[in-house]
């Protein structure tokens, strides 16, 4: 049963760019399903397109309503069918490719010199084959060629396609060069998807990865909530390459100290990174005002400690017996510098919830921040994992203090490459965010860090990977300079519409989206790919370390395994 | 060749011919049945039998009016009667200089030429030529039963393919007819369904 590779399955009848092609199937519609990759052949060019739709038809609609098995021997009746019912199928062209001249010709070489790369040779599809080009099931080659060779270095193997099997690989130079999405409903594998991507990158080695880990999942080996097993973690696989840093002093994660501990000083927190907290501390219209007169009082490094340090709502008497302000309460302060003492007061009592904060110092040990950006300018790995503190105020305030500085950090190094003071460009990095909707949904988009990094940062050699299972919760301008999208199944309208957005054929594509299986499916799509694919995700098991870094990984091997490699009987 | 002449030809156009033939031969000619007249050397002419067709006359009306008619009588009407019985014939190919083709003839035969049946070599040799073109003479016929001429026809030459070991030639013939006629469901149903009733089933097709 099946189709194989490169076999016919059918030839163009009709249709067009605007409303895709139509071909008429010559083999059973059981065997081709929606989402595959075909190739149509028409004269020197082919046609690369998936397939959108199938539909049942025929030559005369007495034809279909007549059941015909009952009425006519079975032989009879199959050749009836055969010639007056069919199965059209709706390809959507996406790429074409000019084959050039026979291989055997006089004329081959001289195109072949000009024409080197078959890769880049795919170009958006701009015409349409002719009547009858025939078309066929794509075969490996024909996805190698679109797609890239799996075996090139930056190309790594993200699945296979769903009914051949064949391999589709991530140009990841391409990936890291602008912001991608990992989307999916709950429970479609977003994160092990994830973690499949991360260990491309960090094997590949085209870029640092600062990872937000906010559930503490990448970093050390974790049980998989629906099947109970054992899941490897990044930072067991390359440990030399990959630092766990916990937030707050002595936090451990799942058991297992961190590499170093990240603690905030509290010079280290601006006006910005209370004013990104806006909607979590309910702050009022006031707040920007009276921080900004709390930096002109006591300077952008100390006002956050100053403010810590004064008393909300202390009084003392005056001579005549009045209760006034004390001199060190927040009310003082006010009327000292003009602002409203229940504006000032009230924030203040806002702010009790960071003051508390066992992970924010006056003097913490050392610098984790240079720390983590030093790590990541040298091509470590950066995994932060936030322990225990798994409420949004930590998210908020750790995500963003931390990528503000890294972005400063990285427009710095960018300028200095660009006028001339430092030779080196810096090191790509990509910023992994989960809960992205979080952080980029569209009251908060406009003041986080996140999406000018979306927006803009790609030229300063930093972007974002953002996951998340509600894409329609995240900002439309920030979806929209996603490069590469990977999607799991998603149910819901918006979040399908939301994924598509900005892409050609996007009505043929949600359908495809919303009826892939809700394990191991996968859209993959947008600038990064050079056309959309479904594919059926790697499993994320012990082959698929095998495979990235060999059988003689030692990591890999068990306990016992290492003791009877080194001669000794177990 | 191993032909059984059926009669001389009464009258043709490009289209077709009526043929004479004595009541004492037509256990040869058969309905949807094959023929080939050759008017000159160069030139043979295929048709297919839509028609047979017997008239009375002024004895036999006499005779069906007697109480007891004797069997001298009635062999002696039948192999001494003057009147013949026309068979109707499509043209629906020829033969030129060696080469077959399933178009009408190029000038129609003339009066008594000899007529024959084919051969199963001969209706081999037509019937495997080009791609079955020759339907569509037949499928062009308005004064005849269309369906059931088919049917006759199919049924005589599929045995003589599949006793040439080429069992596959009725289902390409069902196909071609199936292609020809599906815009045409009323038609195409009526083949079917005679197609069904010559037992043309399964086994055979």
């Amino acid at each position: 049963m099946g189709i194989k590779p490169g076999e016919n399955i059918g030839y163009v009848v009709g249709g067009g760019l605007k409303n895709n092609l139509n071909v008429r199937l010559t083999v059973p519609p059981q065997e081709v399903q929606e989402g595959s990759f075909v190739v149509i052949e028409a004269n020197d060019v082919n046609f690369y397109g998936l397939i959108t739709d199938l539909q049942l038809g025929n030559t005369d609609p007495r034809f279909a309503d007549e059941h015909s098995e009952t009425r006519l021997p079975g032989q009879l009746a199959s050749l009836l069918h055969g010639q007056t019912l069919f199965t059209n199928l709706e390809v959507m062209p996406m790429l074409m490719l000019d084959r050039g001249p026979d291989p055997g010709s006089p004329e081959y070489p001289t195109w072949r010199a000009a024409n080197p790369d078959d890769e880049t040779r795919a170009k958006p599809v701009k015409t349409i084959p002719t009547h009858h080009a025939l078309a066929r099931s794509a075969h490996a080659g024909d996805v190698a060629q679109i797609f890239g060779d799996p075996e090139k270095k930056g190309n790594f193997v993200v699945g296979n396609t769903r009914e051949q099997n064949h391999p589709v690989v991530l140009n990841l130079e391409k990936f890291v060069q602008r912001s991608a999405g990992i989307f999916g409903a709950t429970g479609t594998g977003k994160s092990f998807l994830t973690r499949i991507i991360l260990a491309g990158l960090i094997h590949h080695d085209l870029a640092s990865l600062l990872v937000f880990d906010m559930h503490n999942e990448y970093g050390f080996d974790d049980t998989a909530s629906d099947t109970n097993q054992k899941v490897v973690g990044l930072r067991s696989k390359f440990s030399a390459k990959v630092k766990v840093v916990g937030l707050g002093a002595g936090t451990s994660i799942r058991g297992k100290s961190a590499d170093f501990n990240l603690q905030l000083a509290e010079t280290d927190i601006s006006p910005e990174d209370i004013l990104m907290l806006t909607r979590e501390l309910n702050l009022r219209e006031t707040t920007p005002a009276t921080l900004d007169a709390l930096v002109h009082s006591f300077g952008e490094k100390h006002w956050f400690h100053e403010f810590k340090q004064l008393k909300n709502g202390a009084v003392i008497e005056n001579e005549d017996g009045k209760k006034v302000p004390a001199p060190d309460s927040v009310a003082f302060w006010a009327n000292q510098n003009g602002m409203n003492a229940t504006a000032a007061e009230a924030l203040h009592t806002k702010l009790t919830r960071l003051f508390h904060l066992n992970y924010i110092s006056q003097n913490p040990p050392g610098n984790p921040l240079q720390d983590i950006i030093r790590f990541l300018e040298k091509g470590q790995h950066i995994i932060l994992s936030f322990g225990n503190f798994e409420s949004d105020l930590d998210y908020l305030l750790v995500t963003n203090l931390l990528t503000r500085k890294i972005r400063a950090a990285w427009e710095e190094k960018t300028n200095d490459f660009r006028g001339g003071k430092n030779s080196q460009s810096p090191r790509p990095l990509v910023i992994v965010v989960e809960e992205a909707h979080k952080l980029l949904n569209r009251e908060m988009s406009a003041q986080t860090t996140f999406s000018t990094i979306a927006r803009e940062m790609r030229k300063y050699y930093v972007t974002l990977l953002i996951i998340d299972q509600r894409p329609s919760q995240i900002y439309d301008e920030v979806m929209s300079q996603l490069g590469t999208r990977v999607s799991g199944w998603l149910g819901d309208d918006d979040d399908i519409s939301a994924v598509l957005s900005g892409l050609a054929g996007r009505e043929a594509l949600r359908g495809m989206l919303s009826r892939l299986q809700p394990k191991e499916e996968v859209l993959m799509l947008g600038w990064g790919v050079p056309m959309p694919i479904p594919l059926r995700s790697r499993r994320y098991d012990q082959k698929f370390w095998e495979e990235l870094l060999g059988k003689n990984d030692l990591s890999s091997k068990s306990n016992n395994d290492l003791i009877k490699s080194l001669g000794y009987d177990v | 060749m191993n032909q059984k002449q059926i009669g001389f030809l009464l009258r043709a156009s490009t289209l077709g011919c009526v043929a004479g033939c004595r009541v004492a031969l037509l256990e040869n000619p058969q309905l949807g049945g094959m023929v080939v007249i050759q008017p000159s050397d160069d030139l043979r002419i295929y048709g297919i039998i839509y028609d047979m067709h017997i008239d009375d006359d002024g004895l036999v009306r006499q005779l069906v009016t007697t109480e007891h008619i004797k069997p001298e009588v009635i062999a002696d009407n039948r192999n001494n009667r003057s009147v013949p019985v026309e068979i109707s014939i499509i043209f629906c190919g020829y033969q030129q200089n060696g080469n077959l083709y399933h178009l009408l003839p190029p000038r129609p035969p003339l009066t008594l030429d000899e007529v024959y049946t084919c051969s199963d070599a001969e209706l081999i040799e037509f019937t495997s030529a080009e791609r079955m073109g020759y339907f569509r003479h037949i499928l062009r016929g308005q004064d005849y039963p269309t369906a059931e001429i088919l049917v006759s026809h199919l049924k005589q030459a599929a045995p003589a393919h599949h006793s040439q070991g080429n069992s596959t030639w009725i289902n390409r013939a069902i196909q071609e007819l199936i292609v020809l006629l599906r815009d045409d469901y009323p038609t195409l149903m009526n083949v079917l369904g005679a197609l069904a009733d010559a037992n043309l089933t399964h086994e055979e097709v």
